[in-house]
């Protein structure tokens, strides 16, 4: 029973990780109409630069706009490549995750030959915090305590944006008709460019947030989030964003239940398991699909 | 025969094989990356089978195409028509449990790898007259009924299902040709290469045979048989040093070329061109 | 005095790929005026109504709106200069609330908001009442006169409508057909895209007739509807 509630405690910080990814990823398919798996290998990115500013200064706000504006410049910085690919072939999402499955490993390649010499990196131990709250076996510690509220308030705040504002209205418009859009006079190219830094801003936070719950990060690791995150995406319905919301959720406590109750590297393959059991079952997503 | 050229010859008839292996699924919009999986398993069924129990290669080549056919037919019947970027998530999630399987395996070598696969005489000979072979019956696929009915289903499947084709059976058998076609390559893979490792089935892999198909051209068959040997031959001439950086040089060629030259280097248009122009030249001597 | 041009259409030509679907068209709207472009399915008066506004590239000719060439400028631009467009099949965002959609169509034009939603609800009582009703929701005809309610909150200097009375019955039509008359003595010009001839002869000021791709008659509503021509291809009666 304790074991349980630990490990629930921990799929829920995780597993608001994985929302805030699954938000992004869905926000830049519903409004740009791209797939971007190197989204999360992005992140993963900003957490190198994270740990890079790490060594310099210990100000944590600091950190969090490095983070932040790494992973929004690069964000922005490759919309031009996808536009020319619409340009080209069209809105096609397929023929995007060609190009973004390249990013990702171009990115990859890159950290592994580049960063810390292809080592993984560790953040300082002050970084990820001591435990806050402990009784037995269940234990919460800072990064853990940073990555469940964080999370939930830049979820809170995303779906404030999305469906509250007048921007986020705009972008609704675009992902439900974006030809219907440009008739009523919304630039679409403007507002797309605007998906990219929202999930640039997104990702950012994510970075920071998963750095002190990690406490690690390695040049693999935006594969192994990518794919989670993709199919969390997918188990939802692609583009279902309170659909990736449950199962972000979802996907965070399974996969700490398998830590928790099962061998070390058999979890993880227990986590894709599941997703995958499920995906077989309902291709279309539980929830449907939004794209 | 010089270990280089060995090597680059083995590779390149795989990798010609695992490229088909993607481009059949293709043909009905499907990135089919479960043939990687496919390569996996008969990979290290056919090292463990011929190390462990001696069994004569013909009858491992055999059960190496049924795994490959088995792995692609049961997630067949539920992915046969799904989206094509469920069916890319479906193979990436199948890989990553078979790797999984495979590095807590000790009996497979774990993560340190499986060697001592035994060596099996004409192999290289063999290897490509089976790529012909295999070629022989995609381009006999291609140019059937089934071919057709797939381009119809490339550009949009309601249209084909208005005009009567089972997207899905058809989903389903080009799934399965790829399979059988990876399972087949997994076991030349082994025989070849001789030792297996699970790291070498990752997204790198994947990223590597995408290039080779997009870069060749995707809409034809006859588009990796030049990429393949160009892409191949690059990493063995490059001195070691970019060599190393091969996966950025794949990736950036992938994107450079899926942007400038959307169809790849063989395109169909040119294919008829050059049927075009030896069939006119022809017609030009018997008159 | 010389009556002042809104829109004027120079000699446009447009393909999709290697189909021509307009060959050197060319029209012009005054202001105040209702102007119909009747033709039967496919005569290209759809394409006509994209190229205007951008979404459609034009190969040739040029395209003049209250004086500035916006011959291919990007659409959102050209809307904002107070262009609108009505689009077939009477389209609004079917996920959003009445009110959500009246909101994205000031995009534009988001200062006097309360009072431009108070004239549309003047002109369509209806969406008043259906205001926090999900737009998917409505009827076809609802749609139709919230597709151009969102319109008018843009307060467009030239409102145009894409086959205004396809798919909805005649009654509402007729309402809608009031309702834009009445916008046109309010001082809004329109310009109506039909297959449906007889209502849009009977509304309009003048007209141009469409055949595949071309201009093949125009002029006053009253001399066409006894055109012995338009009388037998498009109001159906024998001469
Ligand atoms: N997106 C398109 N792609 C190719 N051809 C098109 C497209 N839209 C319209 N057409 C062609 O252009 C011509 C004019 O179509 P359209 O402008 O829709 O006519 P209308 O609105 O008068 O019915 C038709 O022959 C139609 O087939
Ligand atoms: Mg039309």
């Amino acid at each position: 029973m304790e074991i349980f509630a630990a490990q629930l405690l921990n799929g829920l910080s995780l597993g608001s990780m994985y929302v805030l990814l699954v938000l992004g990823f869905n926000l830049m398919l519903l409004v740009a109409k791209i797939i971007q798996f190197a989204y999360p290998h992005l992140v993963v990115l900003s957490m190198y630069v994270c740990w890079g500013v790490l060594r310099h200064t210990d100000n944590m706000l600091l950190v969090v706009l490095a983070s932040v504006a790494s992973c929004i410049v690069v964000n922005v910085a490759i919309e031009p490549i996808f536009r020319l690919l619409a340009k080209r072939h069209g809105l096609d999402i397929n023929v995007s995750f060609v190009v973004s499955m390249s990013m990702a490993l171009l990115i990859t390649d890159v950290m592994s030959h580049l960063l810390n010499y292809g080592y993984p990196i560790a953040f300082p131990t002050e970084w990820v915090g001591k435990s806050i709250f402990s009784s037995g076996l269940i234990a919460f510690s800072a990064g853990q305590a940073y990555a469940l509220f964080g999370g939930i308030a830049a979820v809170a705040a995303f779906f404030y944006l999305l469906y509250r504002t007048r921007q986020g209205r705009v972008l609704r418009a675009i992902s439900e008709n974006s030809l219907l859009s440009s008739i009523i006079g919304i630039p679409i190219i403007k507002t797309r460019v605007l998906s990219y830094a929202i999930a640039g801003l997104l990702g950012g936070l994510t970075a920071v947030m998963f750095a002190r719950l990690l406490g690690s990060a390695s040049p693999g690791l935006g594969d192994f989030v990518g794919m989670k995150v993709v199919a969390a995406s997918i188990l939802a319905g692609l583009g279902n964003l309170k659909g990736g919301l449950v199962c972000g959720l979802l996907l965070g406590i399974a996969e700490s239940m398998a830590i928790g109750y099962l061998a070390g590297s058999w979890s993880n393959a227990i986590a894709f398991m599941m997703m995958l059991v499920i995906m077989l079952i309902k291709p279309e997503g539980l929830f449907g699909i939004e794209a | 025969m010089s270990p280089v050229l060995y090597y680059f010859l083995s590779f390149t008839g795989i990798n010609i094989l695992m490229c088909w292996s993607l481009y059949l699924p293709y043909r009905v919009g499907q990135l089919h990356y479960l043939t990687v999986a496919c390569m996996l398993a008969s990979a290290y069924f056919s090292g463990f089978a011929a190390r462990e129990w001696s069994w004569p290669f013909a009858l491992i080549v055999v059960v190496g195409i049924l795994i490959g056919i088995l792995i692609c037919l049961i997630p067949s019947f539920a992915i046969g028509d799904a989206p094509c970027f469920t069916v890319v998530i479906i193979g990436l999630t199948i890989i990553f449990i078979l790797k999984t399987a495979v590095e807590n395996s000790p009996a497979l070598g774990g993560t340190i790898g499986f060697f001592g696969i035994p060596q099996v005489n004409h192999l290289l000979p063999l290897t490509y007259l089976l790529v012909v072979y295999a070629g022989a019956v995609i381009y006999r696929i291609d140019h059937s009924r089934l071919g057709r009915a797939a381009s119809v289903v490339f550009v949009d499947k309601n249209t084909a299902a208005a005009l009567g084709i089972d997207v899905k059976r058809l989903g389903m058998f080009f799934q399965v040709a790829a399979g059988a076609l990876a399972g087949l390559a997994g076991t030349l893979y082994a025989f070849l290469i001789g030792g297996l490792f699970p790291e070498f089935f990752n997204l790198g892999v994947i990223g590597t045979l995408m290039c080779m198909l997009f870069a060749g051209g995707h809409t034809t068959m006859w588009g990796v048989i030049v990429s393949v040997p160009i892409l191949e031959g690059m990493q063995l001439l490059l001195p070691s040093a970019i060599a190393s950086w091969r996966q950025v040089i794949y990736a950036l060629t992938l994107i450079v070329i899926v942007l400038v030259l959307p169809g790849g280097l063989v395109t169909k248009r040119m294919l008829l061109r050059l049927k075009g122009k030896v069939s006119g030249g022809i017609s030009k001597c018997n008159n | 005095m010389k009556k002042s041009s809104m829109l004027k259409v120079e000699g446009v030509s447009v393909s999709y790929g290697p189909v021509r679907a307009l060959e050197n068209i060319s029209i012009e709207v005054d202001r105040r005026e209702i102007v119909a472009l009747i033709g039967a399915n496919g005569a290209g008066k759809t394409t006509l109504l994209k190229a205007i506004l951008g979404v459609q590239k034009v190969q040739s000719g040029k395209v003049l709106f209250l004086g500035d060439d916006i011959t291919n400028s990007s659409t959102d631009k050209v809307a904002n200069m107070g262009l609108g467009l009505i689009p077939e099949g009477h389209l609004v965002f079917s996920t959003m609330t009445v009110l959500e959609n009246l909101q994205l169509g000031a995009y534009h034009n988001p200062q006097d908001f309360n009072d431009n939603l108070e004239n549309v609800f003047e002109s369509f009582p209806v969406l008043r009442k259906r205001i926090h009703q999900t737009a998917g929701t409505l009827s076809g005809g609802e749609q139709q006169m919230l597709s151009i309610a969102r319109t008018l909150m843009s307060k467009p200097e030239l409102v145009m409508v894409d086959e205004l009375s396809l798919g909805l019955a005649p009654k509402v039509v007729s309402e809608i057909f009031d309702i834009l008359g009445d916008l046109n003595n309010k001082g809004y010009t329109i310009l109506l895209a039909e297959q449906n001839a007889k209502k849009t002869l009977e509304f309009a000021n003048r007209a141009y007739v469409m055949e595949t791709g071309r201009v093949v008659l125009q002029g006053l509503t009253q001399e066409l509807m006894s055109h012995p021509e338009v009388r037998r291809a498009y109001l159906g009666s024998n001469v």
